[in-house]
């Protein structure tokens, strides 16, 4: 929620900002905006503030903080990022953001880290709480992957980048199919369909599980046409019998016919999941959006419930140098206000 | 219990965790969640209460600046002053707008939000939020500080990018008169930061299509209840209450009083009322049976149908509860419990009760006459720019002098 006080348009002085939240040092610069670590003067909280550049673009307000601004006030969850505060600084307009130091794409790619099939388990249910909360109040993400789920100092995983969030709800309207990075963008984006769901969503967190088993990217298509190829070639072409209509989609191309892989392919590829693992994964990478599950579908699936349980959030594996250099960094500020 | 409905219970839990021991959340509740809710749900009451606060802080200062404005035109002048001091005096020649002529104003310019958006060819939604965010900007601001004509347009552009519809700035004042890129950019800001920073509005469209559906499944099946209605009358029943919709409810102010499900029953009701109060009668007064199912087997079909009932349930609107924050919540859960005929009929009566509320409401929408609205807007001019007023005063004053 705004905590601002803003409800007549007047701009909070820098000072008063800068006695609320103490800005350190700047962590990263993305498109519109750049971010900066701090705390909040009151509980001493580590926070991240999101400056948004605006007056720069020739259009206003850029459409990407928009979006973020717009869905980040309205859900709040567990599994997904926390907009803490929003304020104003002239011409500047803030986000102040819960401080996640890490995200699961440092992880996957930190080889000296052990993941644990209770591990992935407990980051795949995390992150599926996450999409579910945003899928019921009918908004899509658009744009999942390793890099936007951070982790908090807790353990706990975090949706985090609204820029490309929708929503979706009024029947027959017009989507753009120009969303997703490309290595989690599912069949029916790749094939251009102007309308589509959550399905879209569930898709990335399957090749995001698919990921976390194989702590390498699964499906890297190297450009949009190498994606189609990619993808087909792990999971089979689509066809009028798997999937009803599919060649109607606006860049269907009779491609190269691919068969769908054997069980027993699958049990090779992923070599340390179990059946209702492989179950699960093929659900949620169904070729055929109306076929894949949907998130509640896939919070009740067994393989929750079956053994191992997933790790406790506290648990799972950190960033090892990250933490360090973070009490490092708490360290030296003690030590600066002493 | 069997090991099947352990797994069950234990994968209910992911779903809602942390919120593992509550009831399923409803759409209802996830409503209640929404800043729709929070920030923008008044009571009449409050909502006037707000809009006059606003009237008031914009004649204060608009008074202010009169005031400084005439004292320096006085100091240039004081003789022309204290000649024609009957004429040149502040009392006299203050200029405000009352509450009523700005909530005439203010509707006036959201009515013109229509045409703007049919002439870009903006899907029902945007306008639907540039009007919601045209009304919010005035709940805390008033004409007399930011003149309409720029707030409307600048409405318009942001609800655009919101809601997805992008359209640049170029092409957009390229259609409009007399304004320019940056009368629209600098207001962007000041727009969002009245909206306090909250973008998404929820319409009454989404789930009147949700009625529709629900309309069809309780009246047509598994066999027609009224020899007369079937889908292509509840077909057409949905589009005119789309309809009105569009006529009556962009213009009124039931979007702050009631929740978007209430709303769209309004307007079936509206339209149908022999139709719509027999799916009412029969979701609250029938189906005592099917209710009893719902509570105790959570499955399947029944899921969703007891989904609906919550939505319907919402009706306990937001108008009616004075403490709404805790209040609705047992609202909610007491209807749950008590499934006795009596509170049935209580809910129903509740319902329709509010329903009939928010058809008056939204059939209040007053309109003014051009010249009314003329010279509200000559008014609104010389609140904001004093300096105009008192020098044309001087210059007749003057004028008149040297001609007698
Ligand atoms: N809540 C946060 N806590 C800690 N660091 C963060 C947080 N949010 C963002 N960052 C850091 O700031 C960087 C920039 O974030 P931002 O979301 O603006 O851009 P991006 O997603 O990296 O890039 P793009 O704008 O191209 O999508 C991130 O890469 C991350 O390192
Ligand atoms: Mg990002």
């Amino acid at each position: 929620m705004a905590t601002t006080s803003t409800t007549t348009a007047k701009t909070v002085p820098d000072s008063i900002v800068q006695n609320k939240y103490s800005k350190d040092r700047k962590v990263g610069e993305g498109t519109y905006a750049v971010v900066y670590l701090g705390n909040q003067v009151s509980t001493k909280r580590r926070i991240a503030i999101k400056e948004i550049k605006t007056g720069i673009f020739k259009d206003g307000l850029d459409m990407s903080a928009i979006r973020e601004v717009k869905y980040l006030q309205e859900l709040k969850h567990p599994n997904v990022i926390e907009l803490v505060d929003v304020f104003s600084t002239t011409n500047n307009l803030n986000l102040v953001l819960e401080f996640l130091p890490c995200d699961l794409e440092v992880l996957i790619k930190d080889t000296s880290i052990v993941f644990k099939s209770s591990d992935i388990k407990s980051w795949l249910l995390m992150t599926l709480r996450g999409i579910h909360h945003c899928h019921r109040n009918f908004i899509l993400h658009r744009d999942l992957k390793p890099n936007n789920l951070l982790l908090a100092p807790d353990g706990q995983l975090k949706i985090a980048d609204f820029g490309l969030a929708r929503s979706l709800g009024n029947p027959n309207e017009d989507l753009s199919s120009n969303v997703v990075t490309r290595w989690y963008r599912s069949p029916e984006l790749l094939f251009g369909a102007r309308h589509y769901t959550g399905a879209v969503d569930i898709w990335s967190i399957g090749i995001i599980f698919a990921e976390l088993m194989l702590r390498t990217p699964y499906l890297p298509g190297k450009d949009d046409v190498d994606q189609l190829d990619v993808t087909f070639r792990a999971l089979g072409t689509p066809t009028e019998q798997i999937w009803p209509n599919v060649s109607s989609l606006p860049m269907y191309n009779a491609l190269r016919v691919y068969p769908p892989p054997s069980r027993q392919e699958l049990r090779n590829r992923f070599s340390a999941a179990t059946e209702k693992a492989l179950d699960l994964l093929i659900s949620m990478t169904q070729l055929d959006p109306s076929r894949r599950c949907d998130s509640t579908q896939a919070l009740l699936h067994e393989f929750f419930t079956e053994n191992p349980r997933p790790t406790e959030p506290e648990n799972l594996p950190k960033k090892k140098e990250k933490v360090k250099s973070e009490d490092e960094l708490d360290e030296s500020n003690k030590r600066r206000k002493i | 219990m069997s090991v099947g409905t352990e797994i069950k219970r234990e994968a209910e839990e992911n779903v809602e965790q942390p919120e593992a021991k509550k009831k399923r959340i409803s759409n209802d509740d996830l409503f209640r969640r929404s800043t729709q809710f929070e920030i923008w749900s008044y009571t009449q009451e409050s909502l006037d209460k707000t809009k006059r606060a606003a009237n008031a802080a914009g004649a204060k200062i608009a008074t202010q600046k009169f005031n400084e404005t005439f004292e320096t035109i006085e100091k240039e002048q004081p003789e022309v002053f204290q000649t024609h001091n009957e004429t040149l005096n502040k009392d006299k020649l203050l200029t405000l707008l009352s509450f009523e002529e700005e909530a005439k104003y203010l509707n006036y310019y959201t009515q013109n939000i229509i045409p703007i958006a049919k002439f870009f060819k903006m899907p029902t939604q945007v306008k639907l939020t540039a009007v919601s965010f045209f009304r919010k900007f005035y709940l805390s601001n008033s004409v007399m500080q930011y003149h309409p004509k720029n707030i409307m347009y600048t409405s318009v552009f942001l609800a655009a990018k919101s809601e997805n519809y992008f359209i640049s700035i170029d092409s957009f004042i390229k259609a409009l008169k007399d304004t320019e890129a940056k009368d629209i950019l600098d207001l962007e800001f000041i727009i969002l930061q009245s909206l306090q920073f909250t973008l998404l509005v929820h319409h009454a469209f989404r789930p009147l299509y949700g009625f529709f559906l629900d309309f069809q499944a309780v009246l047509l099946h598994p066999s027609p209840l009224m020899y007369d209605v079937s889908v292509n009358t509840l077909g057409s029943l949905y589009d005119k209450a789309k309809t009105w919709l569009n006529d009556n409810v962009v213009l009124s102010e039931v979007a702050f009083l009631f929740t978007p499900p209430q709303i769209a029953l309004a307007a079936m009701y509206e339209v149908d009322k022999r139709i719509t109060d027999r799916y009412l009668k029969r979701k609250f007064l029938k189906e005592h049976h099917e209710l009893d199912a719902i509570k105790e087997e959570d499955s399947g079909v029944k899921k969703e149908d007891s989904e609906v009932i919550e939505k319907i349930e919402s009706t306990e609107s937001v108008e009616n509860g004075e403490d709404k924050k805790d209040g609705e919540n047992e609202t909610a859960n007491e209807h749950k419990e008590k499934s006795t005929v009596e509170s049935q009929r209580e809910q129903y009566e509740t319902l329709v009760r509010t329903i009939r509320k928010c058809i008056k409401i939204a059939k209040q929408v007053q309109t003014s006459s051009r010249e009314e609205v003329k010279e509200i807007d000559r008014k609104c001019f010389y609140a904001l720019n004093p300096k105009r007023l008192i020098e044309k005063q001087v210059k007749k004053v003057t004028k008149e002098a040297t001609t007698s």
